[in-house]
């Protein structure tokens, strides 16, 4: 579905030094398939993400997705923002049709779709809320009605439950399994959370510290769907040795930045 | 002796709303008023109750009305031409850098002269009559609109900027859907600040360059050592400042509700 190949990006920092956020990333996701993507802070997930979604231009390399090379947003694709993103005048039922309207759906239209997602969303009844009288949990489940609402290929997801609360975190995960399971497509989710990553994600992406590139890609073998029984798969052999795995690797990374943090300034 | 915090007695939140403060506020400062004039006031400063009964007197002279009327002929004109050429000013302003760059040094000019001192040269250049009046009235009003009309656009989320861009957003839409809206609330403010300037605006001009309408009244009073009188003038000028904020403020929450229940949420997080 989403070819990655070579691709390198370097900022200018303020100071005017260059900052290599991406450093030869090469990467397929597959049809259909839910993946997470883990990393240290500052290794260049978001930029990557933002180049799939067409919002951030690079210095070399290729992204095509479902084979069509990507060259600005595009309505197979769809993001789910950390922060939400909402329109804070807008309603619900207005936030969750924003991409619809901006498409030049019909309003009778894009209203019966919004209304649909949000139900699966589990919102009925917030329709005509604005975000400000919202929590945390309930606005980001408005930004992922919003983001299925124009029926995208690809839904491009940066750490979307990085603003809520634990207890929220977790029902939204089920949700989103629940979701995801009844209704595929393909997923690219960041993430900062081992746990989230394997939980998710059908596979792991582990990126290495800046400049970004992929470290190693990790099966998830755990069985779907998983939304009916996330505790019993927490306890799970694999689910406890994947998740223990990725801190080790995550933790050398971080040892390794310690060790020699001059020598990654300049690089 | 109740465990539970209980809603406070009717007649405490009564007394604990703004109002009643205002109110107070309101009452000490006449009574001092009142008791400074008796007492210290001589000729040149009129009780409170004095200024009250030349109020009641002012209102009922028809040179009061038609000084009202032509003083805001200028003021609703030239405070309508600040509106027409200040918002969409503030706008391109906000979002165009280089045009901004190239603005500043104007608008600042323009935020710090006293205007009083542009007065003689309006005169000189087109007389005496409505027109620059109006003129100066819009000058006055139209730095506060551009000034936070400008902020307003500037501080859209960039967020949503790049949300409208990801959901395909044309540069029109992105106008009519995001920017806009998102600087609503302080193009609103901008246009309650710059009225409050095209008061003063209205005044000082009547004041310093035509001795006509409320302005004019203003120096007839004081000419005639006629103090209670100049104090009602000014109370009623003060007065309709205070009424035009007050529509002002309504019409910003009706435009724009979200503003304060978006700050509320903002705070919560
Ligand atoms: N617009 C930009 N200008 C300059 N530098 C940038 C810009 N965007 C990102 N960077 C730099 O590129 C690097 C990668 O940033 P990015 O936001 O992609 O990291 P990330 O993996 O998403 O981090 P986090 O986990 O903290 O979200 C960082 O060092 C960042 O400072
Ligand atoms: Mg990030």
């Amino acid at each position: 579905m989403i070819e990655i190949s070579g691709l390198r990006k370097t900022f200018t920092g303020q100071d005017g030094a260059p900052v290599q956020a991406l450093g030869g990333v090469d990467l397929t996701v597959r049809d259909d398939e839910f993946l997470t993507v883990l990393g240290p802070s500052g290794c260049g997930k978001t930029t990557m993400l933002k180049m799939i979604a067409g919002l951030q231009t690079w210095d070399a390399g290729e992204i095509t997705v479902g084979g069509r090379p990507v060259r600005g947003p595009g309505p197979d694709r769809s993001m789910v923002f950390q922060n939400f993103a909402l329109l804070p005048w807008a309603t619900v039922l207005d936030n969750v049709a924003f991409g619809l309207r901006l498409k030049g759906v019909g309003k009778a239209e894009r209203t019966e779709r919004a209304r649909d997602l949000i139900a699966k969303v589990g919102l009925a009844g917030f329709e005509s809320k604005r975000p400000g009288e919202l929590s945390g949990g309930m606005q980001q489940r408005v930004g992922i009605a919003r983001a299925l609402a124009v029926e995208p290929q690809v839904l491009l997801m940066d750490e979307p439950f990085g603003a809520v609360d634990e207890q929220t975190r977790r029902l939204l995960q089920e949700e989103l399994l629940a979701i995801w399971e009844a209704n595929r497509l393909t997923v690219v989710f960041i993430t900062h959370s081992m746990e989230e990553a394997v939980l998710l994600g059908d596979r792991v992406v582990l990126m290495s510290a800046r400049p970004g590139q992929i470290a190693e890609i990790v099966d998830v073998p755990l069985d779907r769907p998983r939304s009916s029984d996330v505790g019993g798969l927490e306890r799970s052999r694999e689910y406890v040795e994947i998740t223990a795995h990725l801190w080790d690797r995550l933790r050398d990374m971080h040892e390794e930045h310690r060790a020699a943090p001059s020598e990654q300034a300049v690089r | 002796m109740t465990a539970y915090p209980t809603r406070a007695p009717r007649w405490k939140r009564v007394l604990d709303s703004d109002r009643s403060y205002r109110l107070l506020t309101f009452a000490v400062f006449a009574a001092v008023w009142e008791v400074y004039g008796t007492f210290w006031g001589g000729l040149l400063i009129p009780t409170f109750t004095e200024t009250a009964a030349a109020f009641a007197d002012l209102l009922r002279t028809a040179a009061f009305w038609d000084a009202l009327w032509v003083s805001n002929q200028a003021l609703l004109l030239g405070f309508a031409c600040a509106v027409a050429v200040g918002v969409p000013l503030g706008v391109l302003l906000g979002r165009f850098r280089l045009l901004e760059r190239l603005t500043d040094v104007y608008l600042n000019i323009l935020l710090v002269t006293p205007m009083a001192a542009i007065i003689p040269l309006l005169i000189m250049s087109v007389g005496f009559g409505l027109l620059s009046r109006v003129i100066l009235v819009a000058l006055f009003a139209v730095v506060m609109v551009v000034v936070n009309v400008r902020t307003g656009v500037r501080q859209v989320d960039p967020g949503l900027i790049q949300m409208a861009r990801s959901f395909g957003a044309s540069e029109r839409q992105l106008w009519r859907d995001v920017l806009i809206p998102g600087a609503l609330p302080a193009i609103m403010t901008g246009i309650r600040l710059g009225l409050g300037r095209a008061v003063t605006g209205m005044v000082i001009v009547e004041l310093l360059m035509v001795s006509l309408a409320l302005g004019g009244l203003i120096l007839q009073f004081r000419g005639t050592f006629n103090a209670a009188g100049l104090y009602a003038v000014i109370a009623a000028v003060l007065i309709e400042s205070l009424l035009l904020i007050a529509l002002a403020q309504r019409l910003e929450r009706l435009i724009a509700p979200w503003a304060s229940t978006h700050q509320q949420g903002k705070a919560r997080r």
